[in-house]
């Protein structure tokens, strides 16, 4: 495996708001990562830290081997697609997918043209009239068939309808199989990504909370139920990410489970669970119940 | 993790002169907004000042087309029209084109270079067609009614040439100083520019003060005359070069808002 992002102690502050806080991880060639986190966490501030769109306070980052801040040679082989992306004035679609192609040597017209018929994209109408799914198709398409090698998708979809959604998942993996290349998505439906996605990094506060391939983690989370006494006796000294009760039962939702803890549990009359990638990170970015008891 | 990172292609395609190209391109792909819409409302402007030379001769009967020529009715400042245009698409191809850019992977300097090429060929391309109509208007004694759009007060030198080195270098400075305060907009935001403007403001002030109380006006008047159009046009090209300059410094650190 190459890798294509690597950052080391990143961190970026405006004044004295920290957006993102010590941020070191790696991004691997030919792989689809999930950059999840709540609104604010920092998801849109880091990608443009990879993108070489803002700069940072510290740390570094060496995107493709080199810092991507003014490197014609690293930006050449990104394409960023963010959610808020300003247009040029009275540009029409049509003029968005002719420009395309100067700037990214693997676009595919066919392909552009196929998803413009699949998402309806009004070609000759003018971008600020364009409805709210209209416009997040425009950039899901270039982001498509642009086909860069490094392409960020920053909440790609806002607005687009179930259907649009899927055909996004669908066009992104079938094109993903022939043109491996590396994405990095960044959404707040984890769930409808989450078959998608080989990799997640949660973001909370600008911090990295979650590294973990996606199997991994979803994998080893799981809800433990039973009587309180019986679930307290399991849990011992784990770290609980939620406990709830309903009646005389308990349920804890706990990380890193594996097959011999399974046992253990069902051995001790306790109902295992599944979570989802949501829920686990729902979890993990609100404040677990026996902390914010031992806050208030 | 990896020790070796992903390296680049020794390929020659990411080269910088490519893309700056790209950029100059991008400017211009919307054309009917860079290039017809102006041209329409220039032509429609030129059609109105002609019904209104033609109703004045017509209707009072008064001057004929030769002397409408030597009154001031003669004259519009009609051609300023595409000044004010021009600024407007420094100041978009800048505050919006500059963050889209970066969305297809231009750098900074990139776009900056692309964005001053497109500005000098658009320039050159508006000053050719306000001088081949000033060369007709001339010709035809003023579309025959001794009318004056295209070769207005300012712009009478008898040589063709230096008219379009005059337009040529209009242009040029508004573009760049118009592009100029945009890439303070993109950098600072409003603050930014409202401090710009206060100081501008400031010195224009301090300048009027130090001509008035010193009783210069004379010789400012003075300086103008001596110069001559030609001359005060080419002095237009100081503060265009020095206002490219800047934006490209000033644009080198900018960020995109989110």
């Amino acid at each position: 495996m190459t890798t294509v992002v690597e950052a080391n102690g990143l961190t970026k502050r405006f004044g004295k708001f920290t957006a993102v806080d010590d941020a070191s991880f790696s991004v691997e060639e030919n792989t689809i990562y999930g950059l999840l986190g709540r609104n604010g966490a920092g998801k849109t501030t880091m990608m443009q830290l990879l993108t070489g769109q803002q700069f940072a306070s510290a740390g570094s980052i060496r995107v493709f081997g080199e810092s991507p801040v003014e490197n014609a040679s690293v930006l050449g082989r990104i394409c960023f697609i963010k959610e808020s992306q300003s247009y040029p004035e009275d540009f029409r679609p049509k003029h968005v997918f002719a420009s395309a192609p100067w700037f990214f040597e693997n676009w595919d017209a066919e392909f552009a043209q196929r998803l413009i018929a699949e998402f309806r994209v009004p070609v000759n109408r003018r971008i600020k009239k364009l409805s709210r799914g209209q416009l997040s198709a425009v950039g899901v398409i270039v982001g498509l068939a642009s086909r860069a090698p490094l392409t960020f998708f920053d909440e790609p979809y806002l607005g687009l309808d179930a259907v649009a959604r899927q055909i996004f998942y669908d066009r992104l993996l079938e094109d993903f199989a022939e043109h491996p290349r590396t994405v990095i998505l960044s959404t707040h439906l984890i769930d409808e990504v989450s078959a998608l996605l080989e990799h997640v990094i949660v973001i909370d506060e600008g911090k990295i909370i979650i590294d973990e391939n996606a199997d991994a983690l979803r994998g080893e989370a799981a809800t433990v139920s039973g009587t309180k006494a019986s679930v307290d006796a399991f849990v011992g000294a784990r770290p609980v990410l939620r406990r709830e009760k309903l009646g005389g039962l308990t349920s804890v939702t706990l990380e890193h489970l594996d097959s011999a803890d399974r046992k253990t549990a069902v051995a001790a009359g306790l109902e295992l669970g599944p979570v989802s990638l949501q829920q686990l990170i729902v979890r993990k970015t609100s404040i677990p119940e026996t902390e914010f008891g031992a806050q208030s | 993790m990896t020790a070796i990172s992903a390296v680049l292609p020794a390929a020659r395609r990411y080269e910088s002169p490519r893309r700056i190209l790209a950029v100059t391109r991008l400017h211009f792909v919307n054309k009917f907004q860079i290039l017809g819409l102006p041209m329409i409302i220039l032509g429609g402007i030129f059609l109105v000042n002609l019904a209104i030379w033609w109703i004045i001769i017509d209707s009072t009967g008064g001057p004929t087309p030769q002397n409408l020529a030597h009154t001031h009715l003669g004259y519009t400042g009609a051609v300023s029209y595409i000044f004010i245009y021009t600024l407007i698409i420094a100041v978009q191809a800048i505050s919006r084109t500059f963050p889209f850019s970066l969305g297809f992977g231009v750098t900074r300097r990139d776009f900056y270079l692309g964005s001053a090429l497109a500005f000098v060929a658009l320039s050159l391309g508006f000053a050719i067609v306000l001088t081949v109509m000033s060369v007709i208007e001339i010709a035809t004694g003023g579309w025959g009614v001794g009318g004056r759009m295209f070769a207005p007060l300012y712009f009478t030198d008898p040589s063709w040439l230096l008219r379009f080195v005059m337009y040529f270098c209009a242009f040029l400075f508004v573009l760049f100083v118009g592009s100029a305060s945009a890439t303070m907009f993109v950098r600072w935001r409003a603050t930014g520019l409202t401090a710009f403007f206060a100081i501008i403001a400031v010195i224009l002030l301090g300048a009027v003060a130090y001509f008035t109380l010193d009783h210069q006006w004379p010789a400012v008047g003075a300086w103008f005359t001596s110069t001559g159009p030609v001359g005060v046009t080419l002095w237009t090209l100081l503060p265009a070069v020095v206002a490219a300059v800047a934006g490209f410094f000033i644009i080198r650190r900018a960020t995109p808002r989110n």
